[in-house]
């Protein structure tokens, strides 16, 4: 009896279970700064056929990252770029996440309260 | 003889409870993920349209423009900005409903393992979430490809597979990929496995992290 009673209680801790902002933050930023530097790495070292400039459709990103082009030092900056976003992204994500479980905690109790105190 | 019997049956619904008690637990989980991303798609494809209305470009959202091909409606425009936060929202939530619906599968592992280190008597509320990578993977992986498969056989069905100049790009990053139906299944396969490895990289970061700050991943 005691076990199931540890098992429900397992239940809602693993649907109510935190995010950790940072660690989403840098996990998020890291991933998002590989990503792009990737796929800018991968067009550098495949170039471009004669006549033709390397990244032209990747190197738009360039409107949103003031910088950024298809080049080792533009790979290096749109990466940093992209692990601030990508960190705030992480950050608020979490954070986001966490608040809507403790509204949603919050909501319960204070239905229970007021059913209970109908109740009396 | 009865004693076994009532004991039995206790358990029989102590099981039952417990299993509706998981399938609300990740109807709500699904709801909650599938609401922030609603939210985060919808204002990511806003902000963005706007961004590149006001960037004072000879050709605004030329290129932005082409998810109106997707998007019926959308366009880089003030109108069309607004019916592209509903689209983002809608794709947002509908990504984030299905992702979630398949990583809850690892839940259950999750479950087993508060009770077996006994960190269910912990409080209900002072766990950190850890992300199983290989779940993740599959998730993200399913939705991502998913979605590739979808949006090459989109323009396969318009008729407009030749025209697409733009999306037969992805064969820089996916050789094999192109915009026909075996082309989007080679492209969605290898595009799985891209996800799946990075969601391991995600989740050993994740996990390493909330660990050092002392939260309880391991």
């Amino acid at each position: 009896m005691a076990d199931e009673a540890s098992t429900d209680k397992a239940i809602l801790m693993a649907a109510f279970a935190r995010m950790d902002p940072v660690a989403l933050a840098v996990a998020l930023g890291s991933i998002w700064a590989l990503m792009l530097f990737l796929a800018t790495t991968i067009l550098l070292l495949k170039g471009a056929s004669d006549g033709h400039q390397v990244g032209t459709h990747l190197g738009l990103i360039g409107i949103y990252l003031p910088g950024y082009d298809v080049t080792w030092a533009g790979g290096l900056l749109g990466a940093a770029y992209l692990w601030v976003i990508g960190a705030i992204a992480g950050f608020f994500l979490a954070v986001l996440w966490n608040l809507t479980h403790y509204l949603y905690v919050i909501m319960i109790v204070v239905r229970a309260a007021w059913w209970k105190m109908m109740a009396e | 003889m009865i004693d076994k019997q009532t004991a039995g049956s206790d358990s029989a619904s102590e099981d039952t409870i417990n299993r509706q008690l998981l399938h609300a637990v990740v109807r709500l989980n699904t709801l909650l993920l599938a609401g922030v991303f609603a939210c985060v798609g919808g204002l990511s494809l806003l902000v963005l349209t706007f961004l590149s209305l006001y960037r004072g470009l000879p050709r605004p959202g030329h290129y932005l423009n082409l998810l109106g091909v997707f998007l019926p409606g959308y366009s880089v425009s003030h109108s069309g900005a607004w019916i592209g936060m509903i689209w983002g929202a809608l794709i947002g939530g509908l990504l984030a409903a299905m992702f979630y619906r398949i990583y809850a599968r690892s839940i259950v592992a999750q479950i087993h393992e508060y009770r077996v280190n006994g960190r269910s008597r912990a409080g209900l509320l002072g766990v950190t979430l850890r992300f199983d990578g290989n779940h993740l993977g599959f998730a993200l992986g399913s939705v991502v490809a998913l979605g590739l498969v979808v949006t090459t056989n989109w323009l396969v069905l318009r008729g407009t597979a030749d025209e697409s100049i733009h999306a037969v790009l992805l064969a820089q990053y996916l050789p094999g990929y192109s915009v026909s139906l075996a082309g989007s299944i080679i492209g969605a396969a290898e595009l799985f496995v891209t996800t799946y490895i990075l969601s391991l990289l995600f989740s050993f970061i994740y996990n390493n992290i909330a660990r050092v700050r002392g939260r309880d991943p391991r």
